[in-house]
């Protein structure tokens, strides 16, 4: 309880700025009031309203508009989308088109033949199971042309029979010893289908019952929209995302569910709630859904999980490669931009990549780079360069522009594309995303004109002028001259 | 063997326009058979004619068989007379003798499918194009047809680097007419700010909205252009489908206001026929317009080409405002038909 004195010099305290001036100044000036005293404002006349003032009109309303030579249409006057309706438009992928004809051709890939080689060169449909796990994991875009079609089906071009063949040495490794941890980071042009191969990946390794863990956009994680919190006990401060986990969670439990429910869990992980009696994988991942805050040692028990000896491969991937080879958007306490690898998320697939930590039942980690949505990573531009040069031309390796900056730890992550020798030596390499060979173009706008969808004649004139206009058979472009109507 | 009447004199007296028909039109294939029926069952005489034994007071034969006898006296050929005698083609023009016609033949020839249904104008509200961009199909809508037959080609010609083009020269041969000149017009007026790569993205994406939407459901009160595919055939090829929608609301005519013509400070309002691109831009203008005003539902850079190809969807399905336009248009035109000035005959 403050004493009255205390109360009355606070309450002739002048705060305003006549208290700094003289005092024959202050005498001067007329209304004298304290400070907290409200009583001039309450008593003083309402402050007359200007004339000419009208507030202007609504958006889409109509004015009396007596000006002569106005009659240019109005800008666009239409109503705002409600709340949510943009971006569910934005992110809403289709995969069908009932329009388009049913290619009655068109086959399925299936277990038995999906990693075969006499695929190559033929359009393959996919089937409905993996279509809905390659949903469940993101693996679709926006931006293909999916929509156009009755349903998802894939050239099996060149590259993909590349991926294929890797499929196969993991799964039966040629001298019989350990399983093969293979890595391949997918560079080439703008719109020449890498997502598109890491896609196919996804599904090849769906339909031979690996494991798949996908991190359907790498911009996602580090762009600072999901909360983050320290991890403790770690000695290089690394940072969890737990929301973003629970959600990638739930993501492997929809597309992995057949594996995750038929298999119990063996270990005993430390973890900070209590699992219910005769535990499988999927209820161990539902523990990490339901909780976000535990998502994180959550998933590292899982991850602990699936490297038990004999279980399926691992297929891990990741889309937009140069979004995690520099430094986040998040902030650290001390206002200290945080590096991507500093992410636990991040972390853990760094780690693979490099091949500082293998997988031990063998597997695949796949990550492909953007041209459209890449941020400058000269790391990464200078990595792939060199391992690109090496497999064509071996006699001419560019060489590092001392004027730019290196991140040292995207350039020790990727170091293994800077070692000499061909891919299988060396883990580590890059699958170069060419353009379609001509029998691949003409075979794939076979299919387009089959669907309906591309309304001229398939001949060899047609597809070589296609070919050409699409910069030497450059498999987005060859859609977008031939299918998109783009003029 | 000649006519059996010289009849086509008074036949003809319909102007008849050989033209070729420019069009495919749903019409029936089979044409109506010449009239081949008897007006009596019989093929002897009719039995009013052996009444009376005067000749003066029996009845006139049959005009065809009173035409076979004079030819019979006059050593000429006349008509057959097993073949009867088609009286309707006798009558035909002569509205008198048509009065006088029994009532089953007056029916038929009211019912007759070339007089306009009960309540339709006596004027038409559409033109079928002239000419025009058909490649192959004979002008009129392009179905985008792919021809399978290979082309003509010239026989081989010495001297030739490359030899002769083969004919017919594609529709796309030339730089400046390469792509298919509603979807150019159509980019042009969607182009804001001179930024035409936009509008062309704009253009794919309302081709590419109307390949994805179901198919129209066509209002019977507002049909499209005659000739026509059916609904089920415009969404695989979008280009026909917006070429259909334009054309389908795009107005005859503009009223011209002239001023002081019609005295005491009133505009005369004068029709004036449009062109087909005018006609065209016109409906495109319309249909930008009335998408603008549409609720916007996306974001980013589509949703105008999306508010747009919804309004060319609702305009092939009756359901536009656009289509008032036109008829208010049209409308005033026939009201202010008298106002139009035609260059004087001499």
């Amino acid at each position: 309880m403050p004493s009255p004195i205390c109360l009355r010099s606070l309450s002739q305290l002048s705060l305003d700025r006549a208290a700094n001036v003289s005092i024959t100044s202050r005498t001067l000036l007329a209304p004298q009031t304290a400070c907290f005293s409200t009583s001039a404002a309450r008593y003083a006349a309402p402050p007359s309203k200007r004339k000419g003032m009208v507030a202007p009109p609504k958006r889409g309303e109509r004015t009396l508009n007596v000006k002569k030579g106005r009659k240019a249409p109005s800008a666009d006057t239409g109503k705002r989308p409600a709340p949510g309706d943009r971006k569910a438009m934005r992110k809403r992928i289709v995969l069908t088109n009932d329009n388009a004809l049913e290619v009655s051709s068109l086959k399925d890939l299936d277990k038995a033949t999906a990693l075969s080689e006499k695929n190559e060169g033929q359009v393959r449909g996919l089937p409905e199971q993996v279509v809905d796990a390659l949903r469940a994991v993101e693996a679709f875009k926006t931006t293909q042309g999916w929509s156009l079609f009755r349903r998802p089906a894939t050239l099996m071009r060149k590259e993909t029979i590349q991926l294929a063949k890797l499929l196969k040495e993991v799964e039966d490794p040629v001298d019989g010893q350990q399983k093969k941890t293979l890595r391949r980071v997918l560079s080439g042009d703008r719109m020449s289908g890498k997502s598109t191969l890491l896609l196919q990946g996804l599904a090849m390794a769906f339909l031979r019952d690996w494991v798949v863990i996908n991190l359907p956009e790498a911009q996602d994680i580090t762009n600072a929209h999901t909360d983050y919190a320290p991890l403790p006990s770690s000695q290089t401060q690394q940072y969890t995302q737990d929301t973003y986990t629970a959600t990638l969670l739930s993501q492997i439990l929809k597309a992995n569910l057949k594996f995750l429910e038929a298999t119990p869990v063996t270990t005993n992980p430390p973890l900070p709630l209590p699992l219910p009696a005769k535990p499988t994988l999927k209820h161990l991942a539902e523990l990490g859904i339901a909780n976000p805050e535990a998502s994180w040692p959550v998933f590292v028990a899982l991850w602990q999980e699936l490297t038990q000896p004999g279980h399926p491969p691992i297929m891990l991937a990741i889309d937009g490669l140069s979004h995690i080879m520099r430094n986040s958007e998040y902030l650290s306490a001390d206002v200290k931009p945080i590096h991507a690898h500093d992410l636990t998320l991040i972390r853990h697939f760094v780690d693979h990549l490099s091949g500082a930590k293998p997988l031990p039942n063998g597997g695949i980690v796949l990550a492909a780079t953007s041209q459209s949505n890449a941020p400058t990573s000269p790391a990464l531009d200078y990595c792939v360069q060199v391992a690109e040069a090496m497999q064509s031309h071996p006699d001419n390796i560019p060489h590092w522009n001392p004027y730019k900056n290196v991140d040292q730890r995207a350039m020790d992550v990727l170091k293994d594309l800077l070692v000499p020798g061909s891919g299988g030596a060396k883990g580590l390499d890059v699958i170069r995303v060419g353009g379609l060979s001509k029998q691949e173009a003409r075979s794939i706008m076979e299919y387009y004109a089959e669907s309906g969808m591309l309304r001229a004649k398939v001949d060899d004139g047609f597809v070589s002028e296609k070919w050409s206009l699409a910069g030497m058979g450059n498999i987005g472009e060859l859609e977008r001259v031939s299918v998109r109507l783009r003029i | 063997m000649p006519p059996r009447l010289n009849l086509l004199t008074s036949t003809r007296s319909i102007p008849y326009r050989p033209k070729v028909q420019a069009q495919w039109l749903a019409r029936p294939t089979t044409r109506a058979a010449p009239w081949q029926s008897r007006a009596y069952s019989d093929s002897k005489d009719p039995p009013s004619a052996d009444r009376s034994k005067r000749i003066e007071s029996q009845p006139l034969p049959h005009i065809s068989e009173e035409a076979a006898k004079i030819a019979e006296i006059t050593g000429t050929q006349g008509p057959d007379v097993n073949k009867g005698t088609p009286v309707e083609e006798v009558v035909k023009g002569d509205k008198e003798a048509e009065k006088k016609l029994p009532k089953v033949m007056q029916d038929a020839l009211k019912s007759k499918a070339n007089s306009p249904p009960k309540g339709s104008r006596s004027y038409s509200t559409t033109t079928t194009p002239i000419g025009g961009n058909g490649g192959g199909n004979g002008g009129g809508l392009d179905m985008g047809l792919v021809g399978f037959n290979p082309p003509f080609t010239t026989p081989e010609t010495p001297g030739l680097k490359f030899g002769m083009p083969t004919l017919p020269l594609p529709k796309d041969g030339h730089v400046k007419h390469r792509y298919d000149p509603v979807v150019d017009q159509v980019t042009n007026l969607l182009m804001r700010h001179g930024k035409k790569s936009i509008a062309q993205r704009d253009m794919a994406l309302i081709l590419q909205h109307l390949r994805t939407s179901p198919i129209p459901t066509i209002n019977p009160s507002r049909p499209l252009l005659p000739g026509a595919p059916p609904p089920s055939h415009l969404p695989l090829n979008p280009i026909l489908y917006l070429t259909l929608a334009i054309d389908s609301v795009a107005p005859l005519m503009r009223i011209r206001s002239q001023k002081g013509a019609a005295g005491g400070g009133v505009a005369l309002q004068i029709p004036v026929p449009l062109g087909q691109r005018q006609r065209r831009r016109a409906a495109v203008q319309w249909i930008l317009s009335a998408a603008s005003k549409r609720r916007n539902r996306g974001s980013g850079k589509g949703s105008f080409a999306q508010r747009v190809a919804e309004e060319l969807v609702s305009v092939v399905e009756g359901r536009s405002s656009v289509w008032d336009r036109r008829n208010g248009v049209h409308k005033l035109g026939v009201s202010a038909r008298a106002n139009v000035v035609l260059p004087r005959k001499r």
